[in-house]
């Protein structure tokens, strides 16, 4: 397979799998806590550079330490979750800048982190964005219930008796796995784009949720193997396209849902009148 | 596995104390609940009607005394309890429906990998039938009343088959036509045995639903039947002077952020 | 044997010009005493605005409107070089601060809409920055910028954007204030939060984007999020909160530059200073986390005995969103006479 066949699987692997990924974020209200995460993974990208260790594997590492310290300033009284971020997020980019500028003759530049390079990602990368789409899936399959009674109604899911804490090491698990392996495709600022747009445009569009996961899916692997073209017509940045069109169809649904209460609206007031 | 009679008392608190850690929010209640009664918990806001209610499901540790339920500790009852919560925080956009909302009731007795099945469907419908929303099972959950809300909410505790049912200030901003609907799902219930502790503010409803009567003030003031405590020296002691009106046997306390 | 020990090493602070030239020396170079005025004077802007970011939780917007006058500085540089980047950023702010306040009022899907908008804008300018050659020099220029590159123009500009964003919260304080701690209650009292909320937002992107060319983009949030947060870690009481934000902020500013400085002169380490602010910072901000948790140990061993169960209740206006309703209630009152 030529690098841009490979590019092409990966584009697609990596859509299907922020399609499901992002529906839960989406739904759980997770999405600053993504944005968080995705940014600090870069440190971990450096370092495991650094060291001329796998990058993913860094990334992982880190990522698994931040939302570590994510959770307990959360529990903070008069911090929070959005505190807990935010700091998270700055420290994480500050580490991985301050990395960057003290090794300038590293090997790999700092684009690769930041904004990733899908037309060189390597077979193995392929693999795990696999691994963790068939975990994905397994886990919507058979935590689905779970999942979705603990969204909709976080009191109620622990007043039945569940444990909240399991599902939502599930939640975090899977968000961070999907960010480790976007890093090295889209990079680490711009994954959040395929992970929070087409959930969004799916949500705009289907009013039931057994629909928004299989539209979710749809709209990333279009977003992905769409951008990728866009990036190759217009010869720009391959993350930045990806980014981009999953935020055309966001609008193009933002577009549908104003046109459909219009609709809505007008037949409503049509009926009275007649 | 606890052996688990039949005869024990549906909730059984002797001298329990209720605490979130620190100072207790309700101490020293001892009362004897049985089987298929119905009883009002009475109380000024803070006083303790949550935590009790919180007790009884083993959200809140009980820091001094002993509390039963259905003969054994709350957590080994929770599957048999039923509970509609005050101010749920549930995401009124949430795109789901009605009856989705119901099924999940049944998600616990499903086990971890279990999708819902005939009996499931058969116990969903049977609950959105007894609370009279049917016609409305398939619409989205966010597009229904906020009255219509809290019944499909109390739907879905019933599909658990509770043998106790726990309900925190039900009938809170309810309009008519839902207020009559709830009671009447309410009345029946009892009559098919199903012991019902409610919180609520107005003792008119507590005289219509209930049999048996708890006043509370971080402690238990009072505890018999509606005739003997809804009574208005004992509740004026309850609500600490804050009791606004008085005639001939209704005492409407009036809450005191409200006065 | 005990008094050399503990003599000798005080003995340089006796000569006090020595010691303390290591802190204040490398300030008389010209572009690093420019480096302290511009940290300085971004430390005070956002000590005072992120007070409202923090009670309102617009953390997230803040990461948005960072974001988001990315694309702008892209443009700006690409059009007519450093120049270019404050028109830029500026049109870029303001346009984000009137969107993100749209997407955010849309309630329940809001934190998924802000994420949208600030991937959007992001790939935006990461598209054109990308059609330049030699992107990746530039890309890292604008996004952790160059403290030490300040030119006195760029700084009258920061200070002057720095001074219209104060201005704004300022002039609009006990509305900003009345709307984070009662929401409610300031609309009840005839007060329509959109303006009130635009205006901070167009502040918090002014910061932005005075910062984004001291501190490069993406850095600026840490001083709109972090400050604020430690000084809410040491203290209940509202006042206080800005002031020892800008403190913290200061301090840590001031001990960045001097580390990399000194970093730089004496051991030849190219340590970037912006992101060593920060990393202080943090630090600052983990010390502070600590000692609140120790504390809080502390104190819940003590109230093993319990007394009163409305032990928060003090003399002075205290404020503690997530606990003391009372106080709330409190300075809610104080606005409805006062505004």
């Amino acid at each position: 397979m030529g690098f841009f066949e490979l590019a092409i699987l990966e584009a697609a692997l990596l859509g299907a799998l922020s399609g499901i990924v992002g529906t839960i974020v989406v739904l759980r209200r997770r999405a600053f806590f993504t944005v968080a995460l995705t940014h600090a993974t870069f440190p971990g990208g450096v370092i495991a550079a650094l060291l001329g260790l796998n990058i993913l594997l860094g990334a992982a590492v880190f990522s698994i330490v931040l939302v570590g310290i994510m959770l307990v300033i959360s529990r903070v009284d008069r911090q929070g979750s959005q505190v807990a971020s935010g700091v998270v997020l700055t420290f994480g980019f500050a580490l991985g800048a301050l990395l960057q500028s003290l090794n300038r003759d590293m090997s790999v530049q700092v684009d690769t982190f930041l904004i990733g390079n899908i037309l060189t990602v390597s077979p193995g990368d392929i693999a795990v964005t696999a691994g963790v789409l068939v975990l994905a899936v397994l886990c919507v399959l058979f935590a689905g219930k779970q999942l979705l009674f603990s969204s909709f109604d976080p009191q109620g899911y622990r007043l039945a008796g569940f444990r909240p804490v399991a599902i939502d090491l599930v939640v975090l698990g899977l968000i961070a796995a999907t960010v480790v392996v976007s890093m090295p495709a889209v990079g680490s600022i711009l994954a959040i784009a395929l992970i929070a747009g087409p959930a969004v445009s799916a949500r705009l569009i289907m009013r039931r949720i057994e629909w928004m996961i299989p539209l979710a899916v749809l709209f990333g692997l279009v977003s992905g193997v769409g951008g990728l073209w866009v990036s190759r017509v217009f010869s720009v940045a391959a993350g930045g396209g990806i980014a981009l069109t999953a935020c055309a169809i966001v609008m193009l649904a933002v577009a549908y849902d104003r046109v459909r209460q219009y609709r809505a609206e007008r037949s409503a007031n049509g009926g009275r009148e007649a | 596995m606890t052996e688990i009679s039949t005869d024990s008392a549906a909730i059984d608190l002797r001298h329990a104390s209720f605490s979130y850690g620190g100072a207790p929010q309700l101490s020293d209640v001892t009362a004897r609940i049985e089987r298929g009664e119905a009883v009002a918990l009475v109380g000024p806001n803070g006083s303790g009607k949550s935590t009790l209610l919180k007790g009884i499901l083993g959200l809140v540790d009980v820091v001094d005394g002993e509390i039963t339920v259905l003969g054994g500790s709350p957590r080994e009852a929770l599957r048999r309890v039923g509970y509609l919560a005050q101010l749920s925080e549930v995401d009124r956009e949430f795109p789901i429906s009605l009856r989705q909302v119901v099924t999940m009731g049944r998600y616990r007795s499903l086990g971890p990998f279990g999708w819902p099945g005939r009996r499931e469907r058969e116990l969903v419908d049977a609950a959105i039938t007894r609370v009279g929303l049917a016609p409305h099972a398939h619409r989205r959950f966010g597009e229904l009343s906020g009255g219509q809300q809290q019944r499909a909410l109390l739907a879905r505790a019933l599909t658990v088959e509770p043998e106790i049912l726990l309900l925190d200030e039900p009938f809170n901003g309810l309009d008519r036509a839902n207020r009559s609907a709830l009671l009447d799902t309410l009345n029946s219930l009892r009559a098919e045995g199903v012991t019902i502790v409610t919180s609520t503010h107005d003792l008119e409803l507590a005289r219509e639903v209930c049999t048996r009567a708890m006043l509370l003030n971080r402690t238990l003031i009072a505890f018999g039947s509606v005739e003997e405590t809804l009574k208005l020296p004992l509740v004026e002691r309850t609500f600490e002077g804050t009791v606004a009106h008085v005639d001939g046997h209704n005492i409407i306390p009036v809450p005191p952020e409200h006065g | 044997m005990w008094t050399a020990t503990i003599l000798s090493p005080s003995h340089p602070s006796t000569d006090s010009p020595v010691d303390l030239g290591f802190f204040f020396d490398p300030f008389s170079v010209p572009f690093m005493a420019r480096a302290l005025t511009t940290v300085l004077v971004l430390a005070v802007a956002s000590g005072i605005v992120g007070v409202f970011i923090n009670l309102r939780n617009l953390e997230f917007i803040s990461d948005g409107l960072v974001h988001a006058v990315f694309p702008g500085l892209v443009v700006g540089f690409v059009a007519s070089g450093t120049d270019g980047l404050l028109p830029g950023a500026l049109v870029a702010g303001v346009l984000a601060a009137l969107l993100l306040t749209v997407a955010s009022r849309r309630g329940v899907g809001s934190d998924a809409a802000i994420a949208v908008v600030l991937a959007g804008s992001f790939s935006i300018g990461i598209v054109i920055v990308s059609r330049e050659t030699n992107y990746v020099s530039q890309l890292e220029q604008l996004l952790f910028g160059g403290v030490l590159t300040v030119t006195p123009s760029q700084l009258t500009q920061i200070i002057i954007v720095g001074v219209v964003a104060v201005v704004l919260v300022v002039i609009t304080w006990r509305r900003q204030l009345f709307l984070a701690l009662d929401p409610v209650g300031s609309r009840a009292a005839g007060y329509r939060s959109l303006p009130t909320e635009i205006v901070l937002n167009c502040a918090i992107a002014l910061l932005v984007v005075a910062g984004s060319q001291a501190l490069g983009n993406l850095l600026v949030l840490a001083l709109l999020v972090v400050p604020v947060a430690i000084a809410r870690l040491l203290v209940r009481r509202l006042m206080l909160l800005a002031p020892l934000a800008i403190i913290s902020a200061a301090l840590a500013g001031w001990l960045g530059l001097v580390t990399s400085f000194h970093a730089s002169i004496s051991y030849g380490i190219t340590a970037s200073p912006g992101s060593l602010i920060v990393i202080i910072l943090i630090t600052l901000y983990a010390v502070a986390l600590l000692g609140h948790l120790l504390v809080e140990r502390i104190r819940t061993a003590r109230r093993a005995v319990p007394h009163t169960c409305f032990e928060h209740t003090g003399q002075h206006p205290v404020l503690d969103l997530d606990q003391d309703v009372s106080a709330r209630r409190r300075w809610s009152a104080r606005f409805r006479r006062a505004v």
